[in-house]
């Protein structure tokens, strides 16, 4: 029986820094969000219980619904580049050729910088006035008046490409990894049976890469529906909210920046706008989780 | 020989068969033109911010050339000195050292009771870890973070953000399990037997046989640290002295003359992505194997 | 491979060893400073009796005056006999964010920068005290007649005094204009859009065009340019209708159809959209700008941030048809510096905020061109200042203060944003204006209801004699 008390106070003592940390830090601000959703809280004075009402002006709330279209076509441009490009990166890097070595640390080097920095610094050379992009592009004689590109019609492309920047290194190294994990007597023997290189490719590499690619997507579009600290740097979700992602909607509500439309700190309203955010990547999550289970069974 | 065919694909498919010789060749040339084209876009903007932060203020501000024309490393004493680069690097370097070390305390701990042991609520602890890392309510939480470290009396240091860093040590805590699993519980129990206690054991037996994966998982901690952005913003808004390098860096934007010191600007990029840099071509094995592992296992 | 991760272990030790030699140091700091909070609130009346300087916190978002405000807040230091310390923190873009998370976590500052924009808000949330029973006779004679209700005095109590307004005009390169064949400023809209495509034909192949501001931040952008042309054309500049007390942005759709045709006559600098005041202030400097409207802060700002070579001048805004039918608002008049309601020394506060209202500094703050004084007796003393292209900016017949106008948070997007969206991408003007009137109109009589904003309105209200008689 002492050794059993003993056992579970070595437990305790072991987890419990953990289970505290967990519970103030991470659970604690969910409850709260869970209440406040439910105020009209502006921050100060004391918070007032109005029901649905968040809610109700969150159906109507054009602002919140054009971010969450805004950050379809965000997640959606930086999916459609990135997976493609870091899947081919990953399927030339995994032949042992020259160098690889070398590029692969080239290529993963973005996912070691600070998003906000590198923002900071993709903000000046995108410029449309002096920035370096510009300069080069018209060196190159590529263009011959310079690009507006954080005007309101590239400023989605240029925060997708900075975002795309900062995520091919990343998942061209998990695909890579799934490559790795292909047993390599199946490309012997189908080698042997005269499939070529295309065959191989769509009848060996992409069904056996499969369940690393599910997981790779899974994180990836995780991943791009969160991403606004870039966006909050560039163009602070403008010109006119063309880049106004749907976490970057949300903090402004609660950190009101000099620009864009949230003009006043809205904590119950922000808390309604958390809760729905987070509804809203779970369920594409989800969908996206159930759907590749179905191709699964299928293939 | 079979992955060098395999990797022509993107090139010289089809042709392959008719001419081999050549069409081997053009494969080859447009793959390493696919390639090295990737290679300077990833670089561009990295060696824009290193010639940017050799410029002069005015060159900067013109556009101009690519390269500076003479260059001007005075700008990274200014940064360090003027811009307040010292301060930032030092709360830059407190915040991730400490941030690190508790997360793999905290974590470390955790998962070393949650590999070895049962007890009631395994499975709910767990959970709740893992959906700590899928659920994403964005920046509501830095609220009610905020206002504990106030109940605290945290909120004047620096002790809040990195308290807060060490809380989300759900992905050190699962990267942990896996390097627990590669140690055998044979050890544990030795040393059990030799009349060594739990506590003991853990600290002075495991945790030394656990240094790879400290290492590695504690990379990505500091990683994570060092590069964050939102949470110092919003902790250390009224009190500047608080700030980090990211913070400092992108609030320099706003400065009284921030418009003519865009190269004071890049250098102080350069100084904030020097360390990460440097722990990158020292540890470039580990950070890949670990990125790569976390989807195998 | 054991032996490399040993090595980088010892290298992470190592460094964490160094930082946290010195994070002691952070972290003193940060413990000294949480207990000079509580020691400000628990023994504050004691602290003059020990000796112990009283702390003084003041925040502000100026940044043009910061040199010549912290001479005067050392001398301050230095020479007041009351062992009152103050410390100055100049904030940034963040600053009303930071004003809030201070005072919801007991930092609050003792002494506030106070603005037209931000005072209302912060008398709302009970961040700031009356300062009425400080206010001696010879005060109430001096700043008297610029006691104006919404702006500085709130509910019959007064929370800030008056130092000096910011003028507005349009800001032009002479240069450019000369090369352009044009001779003088526009006085109407339509001139300004025709200057701004003729300057744009002439210097496009450098990079030059005729019209900037910095839209990055609309609100920002129209505030100092749309609220100018609207008031000198008999107009109030943030679409607030005077006389029936309800907003009503069809003047204002007016002036915004201007600025789209310039826009769409592509006499607007690429990427004005991303811009921020100080890299426009940069781009003007270096010629590649035409004109924009601005605040007199900015003869201080080509004097000492972005010296410059071009001959640039300051010029009364247009007006929608030429005729001057009102006066241009001088704005950021009324307030200053205020007192927190949670500063433990407000005593010692007061005192600090006397001796930066005294004659002197008001006068040399004038003089220095930081701000155009409006209180009568500084006015009578002061010389003027002596800055290059101040001369455009000082108040003449066509200037005066105007009544607040209500500060409401609407719902959907402001003014601002629903404006820029038309200039950049067009739609039903008719549609945008009556959209706005509505959701105003409607965020103002919640306000009202609330008891959070009075609105009387006054059907005899004049343009040209805005404060009446």
């Amino acid at each position: 029986m002492h050794f059993k008390w003993k056992r579970l106070g070595e437990n305790a003592l072991f987890l419990s820094p953990s289970i505290i940390l967990t519970a103030a830090l991470g659970i604690y601000p969910l409850l709260w969000m869970l209440r406040y959703m439910f105020y009209d809280y502006a921050g100060y004075g004391d918070p007032l219980f109005v029901g649905l009402d968040n809610f109700r002006l969150l159906m109507r709330d054009g602002l919140f619904w054009e971010s969450v279209g805004n950050t379809f076509i965000y997640a959606g441009g930086k999916l459609l580049l990135t997976l493609p490009l870091s899947l081919l990166l990953a399927v030339i890097l995994n032949s042992k050729l020259r160098g690889g070595n070398l590029l692969r640390g080239i290529y993963f080097m973005p996912t070691i910088i600070s998003t906000a920095v590198i923002s900071v610094v993709f903000y000046n050379i995108f410029n449309s006035y002096n920035g370096m992009v510009n300069t080069v592009l018209m060196k190159l004689h590529l263009i011959s008046q310079p690009i507006d590109w954080l005007g309101p019609k590239y400023a989605m492309l240029t925060v997708i490409i900075v975002a795309v920047w900062g995520a091919v290194g990343n998942y061209m190294l998990l695909f890579l990894a799934g490559l790795q994990s292909i047993p390599q007597d199946l490309y012997e023997s189908a080698a042997i049976d005269g499939a070529n290189a295309a065959r191989r490719f769509w009848s060996i590499t992409l069904p056996m890469l499969a369940p690393v690619a599910q997981m790779v997507i899974m994180l990836a579009i995780i991943a791009s529906l969160k991403g606004y600290e870039s966006i909050m740097l560039i163009t602070e979700g403008g010109p006119i909210g063309k880049t106004e992602v749907m976490y970057l909607y949300l903090y402004k509500l609660l950190f009101p920046v000099s620009t864009g439309s949230p003009v006043e700190q809205q904590l119950g309203y922000g808390s309604a706008v958390g809760f729905a955010t987070a509804v809203i990547v779970g369920a594409i999550t989800g969908l996206y989780f159930l759907l590749s289970r179905k191709m699964n069974k299928l293939y | 020989m079979n992955k060098q065919l395999l990797i022509q694909q993107p090139g010289g498919r089809g042709k392959s068969t008719a001419r081999p010789f050549s069409g081997r060749t053009v494969g080859r040339a447009v793959m390493w033109l696919f390639l090295l084209i990737t290679a300077i876009l990833t670089l561009f903007p990295l060696l824009m911010t290193l010639s940017g932060s050799l410029k002069t203020g005015a060159e900067m501000m013109t556009g101009g050339s690519l390269l500076p024309a003479k260059p001007q490393f005075v700008n990274y004493v200014e940064a360090w000195k003027q811009a307040n680069f010292a301060r930032y690097t030092w709360n830059s370097a407190f915040v991730s050292v400490m941030a690190t070390a508790g997360t793999l305390l905290v974590a470390a701990m955790a998962a070393y009771v949650v590999d070895r042991r049962h007890f009631p609520g395994k499975s709910l602890y767990v959970t709740t870890q893992a959906s700590m890392m899928f659920i994403s309510v964005g920046a509501i939480v830095l609220r009610p973070q905020f206002d504990l470290m106030v109940a605290l009396n945290l909120n004047t240091t620096l002790w809040g953000v990195i308290l807060i860093l060490i809380s989300a040590h759900s992905s050190t805590f699962f990267m942990l399990i896996g390097f627990f699993k590669a140690i055998p519980r044979e050890l544990d129990e030795a040393a059990m037997v030799d009349g060594s206690g739990f506590i003991r054991t853990f600290f002075r037996v495991i945790l030394p046989l656990l240094t790879p994966g400290l290492g590695v998982a504690g990379l990505f901690a500091f990683r994570h640290a060092w590069n964050e952005y939102i949470l110092p913003l919003v902790f250390t808004m009224t009190n500047p002295q608080l700030q980090t390098l990211t913070v400092g860096l992108a609030n320099l934007r706003y400065g009284s003359s921030a418009a003519m010191q865009i190269h004071l600007m890049m250098a102080g990029a350069c100084l904030s992505i020097l360390p990460m840099l440097l722990a990158y071509i020292v540890a470039n094995k580990s950070f890949i194997q670990v990125t790569a592992g976390s989807v195998k296992g | 491979m054991r032996k490399k991760w040993s090595s980088l272990v010892l290298c992470l030790l190592l460094i964490a060893a160094i930082a946290a030699g010195c994070s002691g140091n952070g972290n003193n700091n940060g413990n000294g400073a949480a207990a000079n909070g509580n020691s400000e609130g628990s023994t504050a009346t004691s602290s003059t009796e020990t000796g112990t300087p009283v702390q003084l916190k003041y925040w502000t978002d100026d940044r043009h005056d910061q040199e010549y405000i912290k001479e005067l807040i050392n001398k301050f230091n230095e020479t007041n006999e009351d062992n009152i310390q103050v410390e100055l923190t100049v904030m940034s873009e963040n600053y009303t964010q930071s004003v809030d998370i201070a005072f919801s976590s007991n930092q609050a500052p003792d002494v506030l920068r106070l603005k037209s924009a931000n005072t209302a808000g912060f008398v709302k949330k009970g961040y700031l005290a009356p300062i009425d029973e400080y206010l001696t006779d010879d005060l109430k004679a001096k700043f008297g007649n610029l006691l104006i209700d919404d702006v500085n005095r709130f509910e019959g109590k007064v929370y800030s005094l008056a130092n000096t307004g910011l003028t507005l005009r349009l800001v032009y390169n002479k240069d450019l204009f000369a090369k352009a064949g044009i001779e003088n400023p526009p006085v109407s809209l339509q001139e300004m859009v025709d200057a701004a495509k003729q300057i744009t034909e002439v210097g496009k192949a450098e990079g030059i065009y005729g019209f900037a501001l910095n839209f990055k931040n609309p609100k920002q952008a129209f505030d100092r340019s749309i609220r100018e042309i609207l008031s000198l054309s008999g107009y109030q500049g943030l679409g607030f209708d005077l006389k029936t007390g309800q907003f009503d942005f069809a003047p204002y759709s007016q002036v915004v159809e201007y600025f789209k045709q310039m826009y769409n006559d592509g006499s607007i600098l690429p990427g004005a959209e991303a811009l921020d005041i100080d890299p426009l202030r940069a781009q003007f400097a270096a010629g590649k700008i035409g004109m924009y409207l601005s605040f007199s802060t900015e003869p201080g700002v080509y004097q000492d941030q972005f010296p410059t070579e071009i001959n640039w001048g300051g010029a009364l805004a247009p007006t929608l048809d030429g005729q001057i039918k009102g006066t241009s608002e001088i704005v950021s008049a009324g307030t200053w510096l205020g007192i927190s309601a949670q500063s433990a020394n407000k005593e010692a506060a007061w005192k600090f905020m006397q001796y930066m209202y005294g004659d002197e500094v008001l006068k040399t703050y004038h003089e220095k061109g930081f701000g155009i004084a409006i209180v009568p007796s500084i006015v009578e003393q002061a010389k003027d200042p002596e800055i290059g292209g101040m001369e455009g900016f000082l108040v003449g017949e066509h200037d005066s203060l105007w009544p607040a106008s209500p500060n409401v948070t609407p719902e959907g997007s402001t003014y601002a944003d629903a404006f820029f969206k038309y200039i950049l991408e067009g739609g039903d003007v008719k549609a945008i204006t009556d959209d706005l009137n509505t959701r105003y109109n409607a965020a103002l009589s919640k306000a009202v209801e609330k008891g959070e904003v009075t609105v009387t309105p006054n059907p005899a209200f004049d343009p040209a004699k805005p404060q009446g008689e």
